[in-house]
């Protein structure tokens, strides 16, 4: 039995969403995590990748960045803030960071992304092919829309960020992290690792209301308290 | 089944059309396509062995599908072997010791070829980040980066010199300890270098102690198909493993009529059709320890993750589909994971079967119990002036080789069974294999070919036994490899242990007792669980003198993932508990820690007084002449040289321990003392044989087992250094049954110096020999006084005749023979090597992060044969101790089920997290050991964890004593404090 039972390479978005509209198809993105799953399935693949997502540019005050634009793309993109590239690289090592994509990032949408808590705070929208865009945690609430496909996603590329994170090592996967951004005066405040997805926060109270998940590097109480230490000096590095 | 594809790409620079399924991966293709550089590590990509450029960028193969490649560009790092010669990256990672095993090496060649052809002067972070995707468990990616710095250079049209260890003034005078000068600064210069701090006794020689490039890195800088499993022997079949999904079960019934069922399956084995024979898994001298606790396939599981069966079928995906069919009952039992527990009355009773002899207690899983004593312990912790008792909890952690455990069996020409595999112990794995086979000895035969990293997890009969019960029952040749999930589950780990010390110190802060128990956790089987625990006796009550001491260790079952031997075996352990103990015992009594232990290590003359009493030859004392005694160290050097790097005294001053600029944030430096063994006296035993070629070349043959190590370098430069050639005029092979002579293995940190006195004293024999032909050719009286030198004979006069000359009349001219030497060694020595090891850290007081700066280690090896190997080794070493100590572990679920069996949240480090990583070789002069060598390999694994444990102590006031240190660990003993 095959782990993938067929591939497709549609070479236009309409085909693709019309590929999609069978049960049994998903999106392939960079393939990081799909290509990951070695279990067998009767799954279809659609591979994007022909569909020219992958730009990354300015739109007015803001900076579009296409769905399958990889994070090394976004890394390396001037338009791109200097603070989000940063993050860009450190999500993923050199040799997974040049496969994986920013519209595959928002779908898996990890509770540990530290990339998805900088685009929470960077009034990240999410556009999408058979679907009105809306808002990054609104999608990473509900998931992607049936049917749907990640296009692009936006971001406000103004304002200073900062972020703070708690690991077991430098380049791990933080057990916590808190990404903060004022912009205009507005404070936004995002933490990995509190959550099924990254979450945005009370800038001035970051732990309020959360219910952590706990796993072998860290307990719900540990998150709780890292959520309020982190929080504070993400919000107090952009003061 | 899914259609096939027709894909076309541009694989170095040539367009290839091949036919594929939707689910082949590019890595799978590539290699079909003969492109052995690219790596299996995993399926999802993470360690970067696959890696590969994919329209220019370092890409991961395992996760592109084949059919995302259509249209695409793919380079391998073939595309540099174009010619003979190596291509500048491939020569820089040659020139500095970049590539140990290897088995990633093709990927990091190319990363740097697409760094550089972006930017031809990267910075040390660029180069970092690009490495970041390439774990590597053996460099700790200190020469690698090395490697493109240079490789830069030389493609900028620089020079680059020769790559040689960095020569040092002593700062003693060799016994008396040094005055630390805090003025006194560490030369600066390329962490990548070793220190070497010459010894006034060791001569200077041609070979022996030079930079010589390793032998094989030609093979490994050009990705040439080299390793196990890069042979495909025709029509082999692909095996898979059916393994427990319970921690301790009983299998009532196995229905495999399905997958038999399945085209394609050609066997399905398991309990029912496969003879019940015991044996010890363990990679050990014969008689291997008892009890032998295992059977190929048992009636009950005992961890999850253990065997239940086997299939071999035409292709990977039918092989697994049939795994999924095989319909198995189960009688789940209660399981115990904590060794604490292991011991209860109602704990369960985890080998109940009648034919496993030789288990000490089996009511109550105590697998052996293990004892040894000199002088009176009660009485004298009865009269100390000072008496401390503390217990140490140590985890287990899993050796992570790169490339996962494989083996391919298939029956020759003959009827006998071949079984290429990746085994640190051939003539082991033989020896135990034919009676589970139903064969005999010289019916097997085990060919070593690279091996890409082992630690340990290879000193085992692992899958050597299903590869040939498949082989057998389908009479095709059969090849089975671990997933990555199956290497961290079903391979092997490094035992947990609880350790309590109790240790009575009198009023002069000298030791007069010590008292160790430890409680070792052997998992389901013994394998090792004996000899590891053994020597966490010897090395956690050997390197202070004390006229009072005693071991006593419960070896017990339990149904965690199988424990055996990882670098170091059973010596990290006891040193984490050791050098934390006495640390605290030298604050309580208001020393300075060096002072302290200084007070109580030993010296040269010491008695190595508890090591006799432990493991396989241990002897009562009444049987001892006399106890070995120390005869080499330097010990003060080591000391002193790390102190001066890791600049000591800034451990006592506040505003370093407390940056003004960053409030939480305390600093530390801790360190600790390490003393190792050399080779397992009486027991280790190698061979070699050298013969002489028509060119004054030579044929060097070794049973020892270069993992990566550079013993086959070593080797071949004691040889040369003997026969006064070049290293490149000995060709070296090891190992294979059926052509090289015997030996125990790569284990116990024996290689050098057993295989190495094997291999100095065979070229001696041919010495002879090529020295009585000279003296005929030059009409010499006296054989005696002819030299070898420049690979030529010299005679006293000046006279001389090439090796080549020599090689031609003795093979065709007259009285023709065949000049050769065999030797082997066995020692009664176990000579141990010295290390000084530092650790420099910060911690985060408000949420007990710890971050690394800097770790160093000054080490006594006695004459390293190569210091460029064996500062690889010390760092290696250092970072897999790093892992252990701070961020690697297992993590279960109640019911026994692994949660991390992959890289990330089983986390190594990366080259992007690395802390500076400093080496010195202190050299001394071990008579007994070939041109003066003891052991570097396992030494490294011993001094990380409680020198990090210290330094922790020291930036925080606050004391440890389970690892890891991870943040909530760190932060939750903050807060307790």
């Amino acid at each position: 039995m095959p782990l993938i039972a067929a591939y497709h390479r549609p070479t236009s978005l309409d085909v693709a969403m019309d590929l999609l509209q069978a049960p049994n198809r998903i999106v392939l993105a960079g393939g990081t995590v799909v290509n990951a799953d070695r279990a067998p399935s009767d799954l279809e693949v659609v591979d994007l990748q022909s569909l020219g997502l992958d730009t990354i540019e300015h739109d007015g005050d803001r900076v579009r960045i296409g769905a399958m634009a990889t994070l090394a793309a976004g890394g390396d993109a001037d338009a791109v803030p200097a603070w989000m590239r940063t993050i860009a690289r450190a999500e993923a090592p050199s040799t997974l960071r040049s496969l994986a994509t920013i519209g595959g990032t928002v779908a898996a949408g990890s509770g540990e992304s530290l990339l998805l808590a900088a685009l929470l705070v960077a009034d990240a929208r999410v556009e999408l092919a058979g679907a009105e865009q809306r808002g990054l945690a609104e999608l990473l609430a509900t998931g992607v829309p049936e049917g749907a496909v990640i296009t692009a996603v936006t971001i406000d590329p103004g304002g200073t960020a900062a972020e703070a994170h708690t690991a077991r090592t430098p380049a791990d996967a933080p057990i916590v992290a808190a990404v903060a951004r004022t912009s205009n005066g507005t404070t936004a405040l995002a933490l990995t690792g509190v959550a099924d997805t990254p979450v945005l926060v009370d800038p001035l109270d970051p732990s309020a209301g959360l219910t952590p998940p706990a796993d072998f590097r860290g307990t719900a109480e540990y998150r709780l308290e890292l959520a309020r230490i982190l929080g504070a000096r993400a919000v107090e590095a952009i003061r | 089944m899914s259609d096939t594809l027709s894909i076309s790409f541009e694989l170095n620079g040539t367009t290839v059309t091949t036919d594929v399924s939707p689910s082949d991966n590019l890595r799978d293709v590539l290699r079909r396509e003969g492109m052995f550089s690219v790596k299996f590590g995993s399926a999802s990509g993470e360690t970067g062995a696959g890696a590969v450029l994919f329209d220019g960028r370092l890409a991961s193969s395992d996760v592109i599908l084949a059919a995302q490649a259509d249209g695409h560009s793919v380079v391998t790092v073939e595309s540099l072997n174009t010619e003979r010669e190596l291509h500048p990256i491939q020569a820089a990672f040659a020139a500095v010791g970049a590539m140990q095993s290897g088995y990633s090496a093709g990927a990091m060649i190319l990363g740097t070829l697409a760094l550089l052809a972006e930017n031809p002067d990267p910075t040390e972070a660029e180069i970092r980040d690009m490495l970041s995707g390439i774990l590597d468990r053996e460099t700790a990616y200190v020469k690698p980066v090395e490697a493109v710095k240079r490789a830069a250079a030389v493609l900028r049209g620089e020079t680059a010199a020769p790559f040689a260890p960095m020569i040092l003034e002593p700062l003693t005078d060799g016994g008396e300890a040094a005055v630390y000068d805090p003025a006194d600064r560490a030369p600066a210069g390329s962490s990548a270098v070793p220190r070497l701090i010459p010894s006034r006794d060791v001569p200077d020689m041609a070979v022996v102690g030079k930079p010589e490039v390793k032998v094989d890195a030609v093979r490994l800088a050009k990705g040439n198909p080299a390793f196990t499993d890069d042979i495909e022997p025709r029509g082999m079949l692909y095996c898979r493993l059916l393994t427990s999904p319970h921690a301790h079960a009983r299998i009532v019934d196995i229905d495999d009529r399905a997958a038999l069922a399945l085209p394609g399956v050609h066997a399905v084995l398991h309990h029912k059709n496969v003879a019940r024979i015991k044996y010890a898994s363990g990679g050990q001298s014969w008689p291997n320890p008892h009890p032998h606790d295992q059977v190929s396939f048992d009636t009950k599981v005992r961890h999850v993750g253990d065997r239940v069966a086997a299939v071999a079928a035409e292709t990977v995906e039918i092989a697994e589909e049939a795994v999924r069919l095989i319909d198995v009952t189960y009688e789940v039992l209660p399981a115990i994971f904590d060794e604490r527990e292991a011991m209860e009355p109602d704990a369960p009773k985890i080998h109940d079967e009648d034919d496993t002899e030789e288990i000490f207690d089996a009511e109550r899983n105590i697998v052996h119990q293990i004892k040894a004593q000199r002088g009176d312990v009660e009485d004298a912790l009865a009269h100390a002036a000072h008496v401390f008792e503390q217990t140490f909890r140590v985890h287990q952690v899993q050796q992570c080789p790169i490339e996962p455990h494989i083996s391919i069996a298939w029956i020759d020409e003959d009827e006998r069974m071949v079984i290429r595999t990746a085994t640190q112990v051939p003539f082991h794995a033989r020896r135990m294999v034919a009676p589970l086979l139903e064969m005999d000895i010289k019916d097997v035969r085990i060919i070593k070919p690279r091996i890409g990293g082992g630690f340990g997890a290879k000193q085992e009969m692992l899958l050597e036994d299903i590869v040939g019960h498949l082989a057998k029952a389908t009479r095709r040749p059969c090849r089975l490899e671990l997933t990555r999930e199956e290497e961290f589950a079903s391979s092997r780990t490094r035992h947990p242990q609880t350790i309590t010390y109790r240790t009575g110190v009198d009023d002069d802060g000298k030791l007069v007792a010590q008292d160790m128990y430890v409680i070792g956790n052997t998992g389901p089987y013994g394998t090792h669980g004996y000899t590891v625990q053994t020597v966490t006796g010897m090395r956690g009550l050997s390197q202070y003198d004390c006229p009072n001491k005693r071991f006593h260790c419960d070896v017990v079952y339990t149904n965690i993932p199988v424990p055996g031997a990882y670098r170091g075996y059973g010596a990290p352990q006891a040193e984490f508990a050791l050098e934390a103990h006495l640390e605290d015992i030298a604050r309580e009594l208001g020393y300075d820690v060096i002072e302290f232990k200084r007070k109580n290590w030993v010296s040269t003359g010491s008695e190595i007084d508890i090591a006799p009493h432990l493991g396989e030859r241990a002897v009562v004392e009444d049987e001892l002449d006399e106890y070995p005694r120390i005869m080499s160290e330097g010990i003060e050097e080591c000391v002193a040289q790390a102190l001066r790097e890791i600049g000591w005294h800034r451990r006592d001053d506040p505003a370093w321990r407390e940056p003004a600029d960053r409030p939480h944030i305390r600093r530390g430096i801790g360190f600790a003392f390490c003393m190792h063994g050399t080779a397992i006296p009486f027991l280790d035993m190698g061979g070699c044989s050298i013969k002489l070629n028509d060119d004054g070349s030579f044929n060097m043959l070794v049973g020892a087992t270069d993992l990566g190590t550079g013993a086959d370098t070593v080797l071949g430069q004691i040889a040369a250094e003997v026969l006064g050639v070049r290293l490149e005029d000995i060709k070296v092979y090891s190992s294979d049954t059926d052509m090289t002579p015997f030996d125990t293995g790569a284990y116990a940190s024996s290689t050098t110096y057993i295989s190495g006195t094997a291999a100095m004293q065979a070229a001696e024999v041919a010495r002879k020999r090529i020295k009585e032909r000279a003296a005929m050719l030059l009409d010499v009286d006296e054989p005696c006084t002819i030299e070898l030198r420049d690979r030529r004979a010299y005679a006293a006069d000046g006279r001389s005749v090439s090796l080549e000359d020599i090689a031609l009349d003795s093979l065709h001219t007259q009285e023709q023979e065949q000049i050769m030497g065999t030797s082997s060694y066995v020692s009664p020595d176990c000579p141990p090597p010295f290390a000084a090891q530092m650790a420099e850290i910060e911690v985060d007081v408000e949420t007990g992060q710890v971050t690394v700066t800097k770790l160093v280690m000054a080490v006594d090896c006695g004459v390293a044969i190569n210091p460029i190997t064996a500062s690889g080794q010390v760092e290696g070493g250092m970072a897999q101790a790093l892992g252990y100590a701070h961020c690697e572990e297992f993590a279960f679920d109640d019911d026994g089920r692994l949660l991390n069996t992959s890289f990330g949240p089983y986390k190594i480090y990366r080259a992007d997290e690395m802390p500076d990583t400093v080496v010195y070789l202190v050299q001394t002069l071990e008579d007994s050991g070939p041109f003066g060598a003891k052991a570097v390999a396992e030494i490294p694994k011993d001094g990380v964890a409680p020198a990090l444990r210290n330094a922790i102590l020291n930036a925080t006031g606050v004391a440890i004593n389970d690892l890891p240190f991870t943040p909530e660990r760190v932060w939750a003993a903050l807060n307790d404090a």
